[in-house]
């Protein structure tokens, strides 16, 4: 593995990406992570969305409804290397990032890289690390670089960090800060599987792990083609401008004491881009916009005393918005 | 007290509202004026004493004293002290005025000059009436008893002149009357406090609660379903034609196809609308008078039928064969029901079904269980005699050895008159002297006027009141004149059937406005010969009597000239009606008679209804949305200019006339998706038009609108066949979309206003703001709390 010469542009993409076979494409990832998850497709599309916009998916629910499930499916069905982390109190930020060590051979400090250094980064439950290790793997989340001794490695692309967390309070638990939080593009839940989907859940385990079966439909190459292709996705004029009324009414929001920032703004147009391509469009709606609003928008809230003593969460305060926001800021049209 | 002070307001202005209808009576609109000063007099004073908080009793007598005030200062004449403070011979002075105001009102027909006395009375009944009004208005709050003085004032004028004053004239009243109702119970209703609408929301207090929506349609209904009934009725249905007194009012409910046989010496004429009657064709070039019924009976009220005898069969009457002309006439029948036959002259040769004899003392057809409603049309000749002057003037009366003279000269005894008829008559000597005398003492040279209302004079006998009133139509003008002639002891009876009518191409049409009585007058020789005593004015297609003359004296109102033995004067194209005779003009003193003749016409309905043109004005409002919204729509969807965003905007538009509500959070797709729930046979094609608004928003290379236009019209007809027929009547009438685009214009200026005053407040406050105490200051330490 080489780490130092990374490659940081994909190496002449061929051709660019049409909208049909960017469709094909991600379809091919969702069909194989569904295989595994079952029921829950829109989750999955998002977290492909997700994936193609560059950014870091936070997946947080309550034990056992897949979580990690998803993110090895995901990772798998993408032919590129795979790492992962199980975070725990004792996990030390090198062992995140790597560490130089001496080779008593070459009389000389040799960088042993870390988990970090994959496509795709699987940290299992991210808050039962301590907050300097979390810190760690934040910094390299925003920067995708490592600096150890002096010298900046940079990371692989595409690069992804898959983070999982339980949301019920637990004894040794340390929970993301809002500022690392914010990193994260998206926050996601998988949510309980319906009757049906739980019972065809237990057919298909009878016999193996599908997860043992999934075999990779697309390769980094193609990862790259793909994130190159969803950010030439048009965004009219009226879109942007309902997205930034978007975000600026989470600002405004009475019940909210810190609004999304700028890089949420940014990051929700870019998986809008993706989203639109993925159902074969070169051009964005604010149908796309809105189905990812709450997922982008709500983990990076924190809301006003008196809203958590009420019962309201962030979900419900973005969802409001959306219902009250005009999609076209002029009255009369919608 | 600024709501009783509104309610005084409203209680004048109502009434001011009210007397429009006065218009009708008056000459001018000069009246107006000191009857608004009056109304503003009396509810200045009340506003006063009330305002000073004293009670309803000194209220009243600051009105009643305001009121005299005016009238003294008015009509006081010097009598007053300082003018406006009355003298006792102020009231005296009053008191005359008073008197010619009703001797005025007695005397003169509509419309009469507002001035002296009648305009005193006028003043004295709008002050007392005003003084009332505002009582029930704003001192017991009972308007709806206001109702009462509002219909009073709507009264005087429809009573006195009923011509004059058209049903519109009570729009105005009633309107001013549910502003009163209207203004007290917003009044009442806000003194709780707030007003809320059925969902409990706060509502300004000028915005209509939902039951008012309520009343709001139902009085639409009323007043639709009223006016329907108003045109509909008069000419559909016979039971409320039967209702309304036809031409001769007698008593009897024979409707506008039949007369009654009466002459009455008093009553009113109302005049309903005219009906075709009877087309005749003859090649008579003027033909005389229709006779119908001959009425012999004299009584104090007036002329009656005697019974009809059965005599020989009509068709024994041979063709007449005398040496002067000999027409034909055939009576097409349009609408006449009576049990006898009209005719000309002395008939004969009659073609006409069904049984009909002739009563042997009068010469009346009358049908031996026929009727003319069972007759199509008939035909029959005649003879039209014309005696002339000279003959007549030889002739004698008939001769008291005649079997008829007892019936034809009977009459009651009232001795006034018989003085009266000595004094006139004094120099008589031969019957056709007296017969003039009559007749021009019932001339309009003489005073006489036609009149469609006798009025009472207080007299025993109704015909003293005529001759005294000089007022009335042609039954009592028929009646007075056999009277005053049988008095005189010449035999004289009354006719009635119906005057010449007017002529139509070859033919003369005959309305129920043409039905008439007359006068015959027995000369031996030349038999009965007919006179015409009512003022032709008032009667259309009125003939004069040539023959009612002395050879020498032409002073009598000889409106047409033709119908005479003369050929020379009676060229066939001669035009019948009165107006329009060529000498008419020329030797008759107008006294007033074509002004009669011109109110006649528009009592007869014939004139320009301004109210017709309202209802047309408002039923133009009504289809106005509807046509305003097809023109958006149609330039919306116009091929030339289509794009996915116009269709879009009238997909929006459709929405908000057909009530699906579409946030505009909803991306187009998802208001596409709405609309397919709302018209599920549209559904495709309200997605095809989301889709194509989605694109062309949002997508660099825009949309395609074909096949849009077709979309939308889906779409229409989809949301219009589920609609609730409520709901889409109102989309057709009344779309939301025009009144939201109004309304959001509306906002958007009262905003840009807002806005503007906003930041001119924040310079001001920013000019005139001054350092003020603060604890932040620097030069001062802030003392903590202990």
């Amino acid at each position: 593995m080489t780490f130092e010469s990374s490659p940081g542009q994909p190496p002449q993409s061929p051709a660019p990406l049409s909208p049909q076979e960017f469709k094909a494409t991600a379809e091919g990832i969702l069909t194989n992570v569904e295989w595994v998850i079952e029921g829950k497709s829109h989750t999955i599309k998002l977290a492909i969305a997700v994936m193609l916009a560059e950014g870091h998916l936070l997946l947080e629910d309550v034990p056992g409804v897949g979580k990690t499930q998803l993110a090895k499916a995901l990772a798998r069905s993408v032919d590129c290397s795979v790492r992962r982390i199980q975070f725990t109190p004792d996990l030390l930020p090198s062992d995140v990032t790597g560490v130089s060590i001496f080779d008593p051979e070459k009389r000389d400090f040799v960088f042993k890289p870390g988990a970090i250094f994959g496509n795709l980064i699987l940290g299992d439950e991210i808050n039962r690390a301590s907050p300097k290790t979390q810190a760690a793997l934040l910094e390299c989340m925003e920067e995708r670089q490592v600096t150890v001794d002096g010298n900046t490695y940079k990371l692989r692309s595409p690069f992804m960090v898959i983070a999982t967390q339980n949301p019920v309070e637990m004894e040794g638990t340390y929970p993301l800060p809002e500022a690392q939080r914010d990193r994260f593009a998206a926050r996601l839940a998988i949510g309980y599987p319906d009757v049906n989907a739980e019972l065809a859940l237990l057919d298909r385990r009878e016999e193996y792990n599908p997860l043992d079966a999934l075999r990779p439909v697309a390769d980094a190459e193609m990862i790259v083609r793909m994130i190159a292709a969803a950010r030439a996705v048009h965004l009219a004029p009226e879109l942007k401008r309902y997205v930034v009324d978007l975000v600026a009414a989470t600002r405004t929001n009475p019940q909210v004491r810190l609004g999304a920032s700028p890089r949420a703004t940014l990051q929700l147009l870019r998986c809008t881009q993706v989203l639109a391509a993925m159902d074969g469009r070169d051009f964005a709606l604010p149908d796309d916009v809105q189905q990812l609003a709450v997922p982008v928008l709500a983990h990076r809230l924190i809301p006003t005393t008196e809203t958590t003593m009420g019962g309201g969460d962030t979900k419900a305060i973005v969802s409001d918005i959306l219902r009250h926001v005009p999609v076209v800021s002029h009255p009369g049209r919608y | 007290m600024s709501g009783q002070r509104h309610a005084t307001m409203v209680a004048a202005a109502t009434l001011a509202l009210t007397l429009t209808p006065l218009i009708g009576i008056f000459e001018g609109v000069g009246w107006t004026v000191p009857v608004l000063f009056t109304i503003t007099v009396i509810a200045t004073a009340a506003s006063l004493m009330r305002a000073a908080g004293r009670g309803q009793g000194l209220q009243t007598v600051a009105m009643c004293a305001g009121l005299l005030v005016v009238l003294t200062a008015g009509f006081g004449d010097g009598t007053a002290f300082l003018f406006i403070i009355p003298m006792p011979g102020t009231f005296e002075h009053f008191g005359a005025l008073a008197d010619e105001g009703v001797a005025g009102i007695v005397r003169e027909a509509p419309p009469v000059a507002a001035e002296g006395g009648i305009l005193f009375l006028t003043l004295l009944g709008i002050g007392l009436v005003a003084i009332l009004h505002d009582m029930f208005v704003v001192g017991l709050r009972t308007p709806a008893l206001a109702g009462l003085t509002l219909l009073t004032m709507y009264l005087v004028p429809v009573s006195v002149a009923p011509d004059a004053t058209a049903w519109f004239w009570f729009i105005l009243p009633a309107v001013s009357y549910l502003w009163l109702l209207a203004d007290d119970n917003l009044r009442r209703v806000s003194a709780f406090g707030h007003r809320f609408t059925g969902t409990g929301q706060l509502v300004s207090q000028r915005f209509p609660s939902p039951l008012a929506r309520t009343a709001r349609w139902s009085a639409l209904g009323f007043i639709v379903v009223t006016l329907m009934s108003l045109t509909v009725v008069p000419t559909n249905t016979s039971g409320f034609i039967d209702r309304v007194a036809e031409d001769f009012e007698g008593g009897g409910d024979v409707g506008l196809g039949d007369v009654n046989p009466w002459a009455q010496l008093s009553g009113s004429l109302i005049r309903p609308e005219e009906v075709d009657v009877l087309r005749v064709s003859t090649d008579d070039p003027s033909p005389p008078y229709l006779r119908m019924h001959v009425l012999d009976e004299l009584d104090s009220d007036g002329f009656g039928p005697n019974d009809y005898e059965e005599g020989e069969s009509v068709d024994s009457l041979d063709p007449p064969d005398s040496p002067g002309a000999v027409f034909t006439a055939e009576v097409e029948n349009l609408a006449l029901r009576a049990p006898v036959a009209p005719f000309y002259g002395s008939p004969g040769g009659f073609d006409i079904d069904g049984d009909w004899t002739v009563d042997e003392d009068t010469g009346v057809i009358v049908g031996d269980g026929a009727d003319m409603g069972d007759v199509d049309s008939y035909s029959f000749s005649y003879v039209d005699q014309e005696p002339d002057a000279e003959t007549l003037a030889n002739a004698d009366g008939m001769p008291p050895s005649d079997e008829r003279w007892e019936a034809n000269t009977a009459h009651p005894d009232v001795p006034e008159l018989s003085a009266l008829v000595d004094d006139l008559l004094g120099g008589a000597g031969t019957v056709h002297e007296k017969v003039l005398a009559v007749y021009q003492h019932l001339s309009i040279s003489n005073g006489f006027r036609y009149s469609l209302q006798t009025t009472d004079a207080g007299n025993d006998e109704a015909i003293l009141d005529f001759l005294q009133t000089q007022e009335g139509y042609c039954q009592q003008y028929a009646a007075a004149m056999a009277w005053m002639l049988r008095e005189a002891d010449v035999a004289a009876r009354v006719v009635i059937g119906m005057s010449q009518g007017t002529r139509d191409g070859d033919e003369w049409v005959l309305t129920s406005h043409d039905y008439h009585a007359w006068v015959e007058v027995y000369y031996d020789g030349p038999g009965w010969v007919m006179y015409d005593p009512t003022p032709a004015a008032g009667v259309p297609g009125a003939l004069a009597n040539p023959w009612a003359t002395e050879p020498e004296v032409e002073d009598e109102p000889t409106l047409e000239p033709g119908a005479t033995a003369e050929p020379s004067e009676a060229p066939g194209d001669a035009t019948p009606s009165a107006e329009e005779g060529p000498s008419a003009g020329a030797e008759q003193p107008t006294d007033g008679t074509s002004a009669q003749a011109a109110d006649d016409a528009t009592g007869g309905g014939a004139g320009f209804n301004p109210a017709w043109l309202l209802l047309l004005v408002v039923a133009a409002l009504l289809f106005l949305p509807a046509l305003l919204r097809g023109l958006l729509r149609r330039r919306r969807l116009d091929p030339s200019r289509l794009t996915a965003a116009t269709a879009w905007d009238e997909v929006l538009d459709l929405a908000l006339d057909y009530g699906v509500g579409l946030s505009d959070s909803l991306t187009p797709r998802q208001a596409a998706g709405v609309l397919g729930q709302a018209a599920p046979g549209a559904r495709e094609a309200a997605t095809v038009l989301g889709s194509a608004m989605a694109r062309h928003r949002y997508s660099p290379s825009g949309a395609d609108p074909t096949g849009l236009a077709d979309a939308v019209r889906d779409l229409h007809s989809e949301l219009d066949k589920n609609a609730e027929p409520r709901r889409r009547y109102r989309a057709m009438f009344w779309p939301a979309s025009l009144l939201a685009k109004a309304s959001a214009r509306q906002a958007e200026q009262s905003a840009r206003l807002a806005r503007r005053s906003a930041r001119a407040t924040d310079r001001v406050r920013s000019a005139v703001r001054r350092p003020r105490r603060s604890n932040s200051r620097e030069n001062r330490s802030v003392t903590g709390r202990p």
